[in-house]
């Protein structure tokens, strides 16, 4: 008799103690942090993730937000969508998360972000760039009264028509080829561009698409010879944007290969060697001490994850990553509340700019505009002894 | 004109890549009438290997033998595990799971080791291109072509002039006479799984500086080769060259005359008249089957 109560005593302390632990006293801010840490696109996703890590490690070192410490709930959606939805659910019942940063793959975001709107959980997606995450007709938000998802990533609508630009007014080509691969990335993107073209009054030459996993772009490459085009327009992924790099080479043809950001991606210039050299493409950051905000960025990163021959996989995500969370920060900390809802409403009007690496925030977000990179931010950048440089004539 | 030869090179060089995984099909399929499901793996593993044996700073013509050495083993790991107990219980169709299911559990273990990315494999020669008959082709390329023929040649050598190839050869013709003759057919199955994936590992050294390397590499190159293997017919090594250098070569021509959108179904196409037509393949034995 005296066992059976005292292991009712211990039940309910135990019931009650962690009642107290999960929501009196919350020592700390939970932010979810999502994106591929394995796969294709994990050079970006670790980058991105590290980027934040460092951004969190800054301000705990500052004593918090509010007081409390920053707690990052990373998880891995390996690009997959439904990997995407799992982790939506498990970060917000599970894990009762404040706010999540993150989302490179714009089928991963567009599948999760979903949830967070329905939860009013902010997400500041910070690296991938399909347009309808945030605007446009297909923006799957677009009829409702709050939208909890913004975004601090170059989206396509701006990049195509720097692409373009670079291309046709700066190099003052006439003919060029698009190659795009057959995923919704390249295929949308690939839209983008023609539409940008034929505001330009330009019709590309010939317009080729591959598959993921290809390993043999001769024809693609023949195609685009044969049609006379002076530069290849591209968007695809590292391994496959390699390829065609290659196939260039093999085919002892040298045009400019001009394509979306992900251009600056480690597997293309690593696995393409020196025939992926002098590439170019859009960016909003590139890894060069040009302000005292970048260098003192670029000098944490390296100390902090020592990256291989001190270059960051991919500038960009890391860049993006790190500003996401500061963002996120200075919203807490005027909304003085963790609640969602005060969340966005004091991103939609950040009172006090705040210093980022790829530019400063002055009043990024608007209640009608959530990108926070406009087409003024982006600059190009070349692919130059293994690294992504600034193009020649950008500041 | 410069084109036609350019595009006839590389799809030959693609046929090739496609025949030496192709290859170690057929040699299972001539002894135990089973095939290796798996060969698309034991084709990435073979690859990944091998770049973990360069990154270590080895040579690339002292990776290709010892990677056949992790071949040959890899190989009986999954005659042991998958192949022989299905055969022992005569199950007509249990080897297909578990080569499937060991495939993909090395797959596992590959993205594991090696994560999910694709990695460039430095290959032996530079990357510029050789001038031959007003067509650009890689040094690599053809390294591609003349090490999947020398090796099927080898393997053809082996088979007729040493006696343990006799022993296979015996094993393919009539597995229960084989047996009755003293030969120990459990032995030559196991020898073939080895022999396969030996391949297998091989032509992942052999085209992965080309292809690039990676966990996820094997699944679409093991299927494009099982295509391969059922039009040049499963039982002739010469089919399987000429299957290869077939759909290669309608894929780069395809891709160039009529769309890039279109380039594997021309291969495909054959595929299905093939199998109408000719169901053991363009170079296959027709095998009666008495009931």
């Amino acid at each position: 008799m005296i066992r059976k109560t005292n292991k009712f005593v211990l039940a309910v302390c135990v019931l009650f103690a962690s009642i107290i632990a999960s929501t009196s006293f919350a020592q700390t801010i939970k932010i979810g942090v999502d994106g591929p840490f394995t796969g294709g696109s994990s050079s970006m996703g670790v980058s991105m993730r590290d980027g934040v890590r460092l951004a969190a490690k800054e301000i705990n070192a500052a004593g918090g937000v509010l007081g409390k410490k920053l707690e990052l709930i990373e998880r891995d959606d390996e690009a997959k969508n439904e990997r995407g939805v799992e982790i939506a659910q498990e970060l917000i019942n599970k894990e009762k998360i404040v706010a999540v940063v993150g989302f490179i793959n714009t089928g991963v975001a567009l599948a999760s972000h979903r949830f967070y709107q329905d939860a009013k959980i902010p997400v500041i997606n910070n690296v991938a760039t399909g347009t309808a995450l945030t605007k446009g007709p297909s923006f799957p938000f677009k009829d409702a009264k709050d939208v909890f998802v913004f975004r601090t990533s170059a989206r396509d609508e701006i990049q195509s028509p720097m692409i373009v630009n670079e291309a046709i007014t700066v190099r003052g080509f006439k003919k060029v080829a698009i190659l795009a691969d057959s995923t919704n990335y390249g295929q949308l993107g690939q839209a983008d561009l023609i539409k940008a073209l034929a505001a330009k009054n330009i019709t590309p030459v010939t317009t080729e698409k591959f598959n993921v996993g290809d390993t043999d772009m001769t024809a693609q490459v023949l195609k685009a010879k044969s049609a006379g085009a002076e530069a290849i327009l591209t968007y695809a992924i590292g391994p496959e944007l390699a390829q065609i790099a290659n196939a260039m080479a093999k085919v002892g043809w040298k045009v400019p290969l001009i394509g979306s950001w992900t251009l600056s991606m480690a597997n293309f210039i690593d696995s393409a060697g020196k025939n992926g050299e002098g590439a170019i493409m859009p960016q909003t950051f590139i890894q060069a001490p040009t302000t005292p905000k970048r260098k003192a960025f670029i000098e944490a990163y390296l100390k902090e994850f020592k990256p291989k021959n001190d270059r960051i996989d991919s500038p960009v995500s890391a860049a993006q990553g790190y500003d996401s969370v500061y963002l996120l920060a200075a919203a807490i900390k005027q909304a003085n509340s963790l609640e969602g809802d005060k969340i966005r409403l004091a991103l939609e009007d950040l009172k006090t700019p705040v210093v980022g690496v790829v530019k400063t925030y002055n009043k990024p977000f608007t209640k009608d505009d959530h990108d926070a990179i406009t087409d003024k931010d982006p600059v190009m950048g070349i692919v130059k002894n293994a690294r992504v440089v600034a193009a020649k004539g950008q500041k | 004109m410069d084109i036609f030869v350019q595009l006839i090179y590389s799809g030959i060089a693609l046929g090739m890549i496609y025949a030496v995984v192709a290859f170690g099909y057929q040699l299972t399929f001539s002894t135990s009438a089973t095939l290796n499901f798996g060969q698309g793996e034991a084709l990435m593993l073979g690859s990944m290997v091998g770049l973990t044996l360069s990154n270590l700073g080895i040579n690339y013509w002292l990776i290709i033998p010892l990677v056949c050495v992790f071949g040959f083993l890899q190989g009986t790991v999954v005659e042991y595990l998958g192949v022989r107990p299905a055969i022992k219980i005569k199950s007509e169709f249990g080897w297909i799971m578990s080569t499937i299911a060991l495939g993909i559990i090395f797959r596992n273990f590959a993205e594991n080791i090696w994560g999910r990315s694709t990695f460039r494999f430095p290959g032996p020669f530079e990357d510029d291109p050789i001038k031959l008959f007003g067509a650009n082709i890689l040094p690599m390329e053809i390294l591609v072509v003349l090490g999947a023929v020398s090796m099927m040649l080898l393997v053809e050598i082996f088979n007729r002039k040493s006696i343990y190839g006799k022993a296979v050869v015996a094993t393919a013709n009539d597995r229960d006479a084989a047996g009755l003759m003293g030969i120990n057919t459990g032995l030559v199955i196991t020898f073939s799984y080895a022999l396969s994936s030996l391949t297998a590992s091989f032509a992942g050294v052999l085209i992965s500086p080309l292809t690039l390397a990676g966990s996820g590499a094997g699944g679409a190159l093991g299927l494009k080769a099982f295509a391969v293997a059922i039009v040049g017919g499963l039982s002739s090594g010469l089919g399987i060259v000429v299957g290869g250098i077939i759909l290669g070569v309608s894929e780069t021509l395809t891709g160039f005359y009529v769309s890039t959108g279109y380039k594997d179904v021309p291969s495909l196409i054959i595929l299905l008249i093939v199998l109408s037509f000719k169901p053991a393949g363009l170079f296959g034995k027709t095998t009666i089957k008495k009931v």
